[in-house]
């Protein structure tokens, strides 16, 4: 996939697999993310330090994200040196070393990086809500990958993951920026053309749509502040009820930005949750999320409690904001608000070539790029009677999970 | 955006009799305009015991206005996409903001409007403390910022720079709506207010807005900003732990006095500070901890920048069982640092890598309208990314080496780290 744009003389090159922990089988959580981390170690044409030189020599950034359903890799450089980034990410596509050294190695970083996860009380209640979220759908694991697993994981689970998922049939390759499309897709035939791909076979799971009845979650640790999350099942990101859910987060939690990098968002204390907890004295703070994912997922809401609070009474106030958004119609000027805010943010990431690039990929991944394309428009389509409707469909009060982080004051020095 | 370098032939620079600026660059091909900057006062004026109090009266800025309650403010803000916010440092409040670029006016009328006319009502008195406590709160079990926090209580000892702008518990708790108040009157005004906007709107346009909005308010009440009081390093090593229950990972600061921001030796230290540890997968101390030895997901060294004293400081994130391996690997390679010359291929890599960033770095609204603040701030002049490719190319290997001496010395570390207690 391609964008023409010349307003900066840069380009931003994305390739995207089609594997995440989505695809992870029991034993084997945090394969994805690691084979991720070993695409920086090297190759048979480039040293690990030769990857990081190729980029950072000329100025240029690049990262890699692995999410439950893809994984990425991205470099925004001067437009000069594109052709150097693709042909990196034709040879690590199937040229990656895996040496066993490097493997041992980033084990212990990996399990610094979730160890340092681990320390914050909200990520010990958003993994334990993840896991009640889901019966058997890999979306209840962490990316990361659980503790035991990343012990006990081998360097050939590593080597078999990236040799049967890193191929041209399970990748997208999409350059944003200063680019002659035409040259460049001559040079994408000869880079890739040649690479070939094997019969994909991977772990597709089944969709899970109900949660179980009245789930709830209770953890409890040293700190002050409490917290409360609560998880409902959200569509598919391709799902035409996707874009009703939008208009529903944008107006219980706040708008989503679709912006990978930094352009900033927009707060979110007109939002009917921050009235209804943070301008009641329930919350001190409350924010949402909804992503797009290839199976139903989850809309979650977090709050964070005052030490003096009460995380219980918090939830009896969003399940009266809950009640009334699924008894009674939004008014269109309410959705016509949620619209003008989302071309917003559209509008503040459009000045950044790598949010370009990003957005082709990212869409793809569970549609197509008609999907950002089409965005606002299909929002603005949004029928107050579609946004009852799935409100009704989805924010059932014995349709959810639950999760309580209690803080235990305690007594800590130097 | 225009692929030519902001510079004194293209930016908008403009001084209004009441004391403020205006900077604008023009992104003709943006719908949007952001806007960032500073204003008087910071959280340097905070009095003995009343620690917090700046930060606590510009949180209360965004609460509401003599003419908007809360709901309402926000309702203009929200209903039109638009972002702004404040936050207290040291020596300033910044603010920053975002909006469509036919919304811009209305957002500086906004912005005007919370800075001079603000509420200061009793009820969102007593809610913004409760956020406050519980941020205190939440601050206090982080790892990350209960050990920099240990830091610069250690690096900075009796400076005002070793208190949190946020304060304590203790004494935020003990603020007064009327402190408050009176601080406001006294210290908020338009003198020494810095604006600095990108995007979709002519210069002479923004000029205009700004002229009618900002660059009419007129007070007589503002007090001078305090003077910075000297800073006095510490003359031995300092090693603290903070201990914090139920923590799987330790946080660990280690650093030195920074050189002056507006110095040549910070200019060197830039180049140097990119190969200890920012370079790549974060420069040489990435390499020997996290590539080579597997201890830390997260390791880099920072040079501060700021009109007062900053700290040069590498921050880690490790398993407590390995602390102090890592503090060991590190000594080893602040060591090498200040005793051998960096390489010469080092050194041609993070030029090259400073020099090619410049037109990433003007990439956004955000990151120019960014640039226009420091340039202001530190008075770097107009011209400065015209001069900066001439400066990155004129640091040489033997002057980080000299620069390195003069300010990193294992035997006078200031090491601090928060998580499990130490055995």
């Amino acid at each position: 996939m391609l964008k023409e744009i010349h307003t900066a003389p840069i380009t931003s090159t994305w390739i995207w697999y089609g594997i995440g922990s989505r695809n992870e089988l029991p034993g084997k959580t945090g394969l994805s993310h690691w084979v991720e981390h070993m695409q920086f170690k090297g190759t048979r044409k480039y040293t690990g330090d030769d990857i990081d030189n190729l980029v950072s020599r000329v100025g240029g950034y690049s990262n890699a994200f692995t999410s439950p359903d893809w994984t990425t890799y991205f470099e925004t450089m001067p437009s000069a040196h594109l052709h150097a980034t693709l042909e990196l990410e034709a040879d690590r596509m199937v040229n990656s070393l895996f040496d066993p050294l490097d493997v041992e190695t980033e084990r212990t970083v990996i399990i610094s990086e979730r160890e340092g996860s681990e320390n914050y009380p909200e990520f010990r209640l958003d993994e334990a809500i993840q896991q009640r979220s889901f019966q058997a759908h890999p979306y209840r694991n962490e990316v990361l990958g659980s503790k035991e697993d990343l012990i006990s994981i081998s360097r050939d689970d590593l080597f078999q993951h990236y040799r049967n998922y890193y191929q041209p049939a399970n990748a997208i390759l999409c350059v944003a920026g200063d680019i002659s499309p035409q040259a460049l897709l001559e040079d994408i035939k000869v880079l890739f053309g040649g690479i070939p791909s094997a019969p994909l076979v991977r772990n597709i799971p089944s969709p899970e749509t109900a949660l179980n009845p009245g789930d709830q979650i209770e953890l409890e640790g040293p700190g002050e502040a409490h917290y409360l999350e609560i998880a409902w099942r959200c569509p598919a990101g391709s799902d035409p009820d996707f874009f009703a859910y939008s208009i529903i987060e944008s107006l219980l939690s706040g708008p989503s930005s679709l912006n990978m990098f930094g352009s900033g968002g927009i707060s979110n204390r007109t939002s009917r949750l921050y009235q209804a907890l943070v301008e009641e004295d329930y919350a001190a703070s409350v924010f949402g999320d909804l992503s797009a994912n290839i199976d139903p997922g989850v809309y979650k809401v977090f709050a964070t409690i005052q030490p003096e609070g009460d995380p219980w009474a918090a939830l009896k106030i969003i399940d009266d904001q809950i009640r009334k958004i699924t008894s009674s119609e939004l008014s269109l000027s309410e959705i016509e608000r949620a619209i003008k805010q989302a071309s917003a943010l559209f509008a503040y990431g459009s000045d950044n070539i790598t949010n370009q690039g990003f957005w082709m990929g990212y869409a793809s991944s569970f549609a197509d790029y008609q999907w950002v394309a089409e965005y606002l428009t299909r929002l603005g389509s949004v029928t107050p009677s579609q946004v009852l409707k799935v409100a009704q469909k989805y924010l059932q009060a014995d349709q959810r999970v639950v999760g309580v982080y209690r803080a235990i004051k305690t007594q800590e020095g130097s | 955006m225009n692929s030519s370098m902001p510079d004194s032939s293209t930016i908008l620079r403009e001084t209004w009799s009441n004391g403020t600026t205006l900077l604008a660059y023009p992104n003709p091909t943006s719908p949007a305009v952001y806007f960032t900057g500073y204003i008087q006062p910071g959280a340097i004026e905070d009095a003995d015991e009343l620690h917090g109090l700046a930060s606590f009266t510009t949180d209360m800025l965004m609460t509401g206005t003599k003419r908007l309650n809360f709901q309402h403010l926000h309702e203009k803000i929200e209903s039109i996409g638009a972002s702004l916010s404040l936050g207290t440092g040291h020596l300033s409040t910044t603010f920053s903001g975002q909006c469509l670029r036919e919304d811009l006016e209305t957002v500086w009328n906004l912005l005007v409007e919370v800075i001079q006319q603000p509420a200061f009502a009793e009820k969102q008195f007593k809610r913004v403390r409760n956020q406050i406590l519980t941020g205190i709160a939440i601050q206090n079990q982080d790892t990350g910022a209960v050990a920099s926090q240990a830091f610069n209580r250690a690096l900075y000892g009796s400076h005002p720079y070793s208190h949190p702008e946020i304060g304590y518990a203790q004494s935020v708790s003990g603020l007064r709506l009327e402190q408050l108040e009176s601080f406001h009157a006294a210290h908020y005004g338009p003198n020494g207010l810095v604006l600095a906007v990108c995007g979709g709107i002519a210069p002479v346009m923004a000029r205009e807005i700004f002229s009618r909005t900002i660059g009419s308010w007129q007070t007589n009440t503002q007090s001078p900003p305090r003077t910075l009081p000297p800073f006095t390093p510490p003359e031995s090593s300092i090693r603290s732990h903070v201990a914090l229950q139920e923590k799987n990972q330790s946080d660990l600061v280690i650093g030195v006095p920074a050189p002056k921001t507006l110095s040549r030796d910070y200019e060197v230290c830039s180049i140097g500070n990119s190969i200890l540890g920012k370079y790549g997968m974060m420069g040489r101390i990435g390499k020997a901890v996290r590539e080579k030895a597997g201890l830390a997901y997260e390791v880099s060294s920072h040079l501060g920048a700021g009109i007062g004293p900053t700290a040069w400081k590498i921050v880690a994130g490790v398993n407590p069982d390995n602390l102090e391996k890592a503090i060991s690997l590190l000594k080893q390679e602040i060591l090498r640092f200040y005793t051998e010359p960096v390489t010469q291929q080092e050194l041609q890599d993070v030029k090259t890598q400073a020099l090619g960033r410049l037109p990433l770095s003007i990439e956004t609204n955000a990151g120019i309208a960014s640039i226009l603040v420091s340039i202001e701030r530190y008075g770097y002049g107009l011209d400065h990314l015209r001069q900066l490719p001439a400066i990155i190319e004129s640091v040489t290997a033997e002057e980080i080496l000299a620069a390195a001496q003069r300010y990193w010395n294992v035997d006078k570390l200031v090491i601090t780290s928060a998580g499990k207690a130490l055995e």
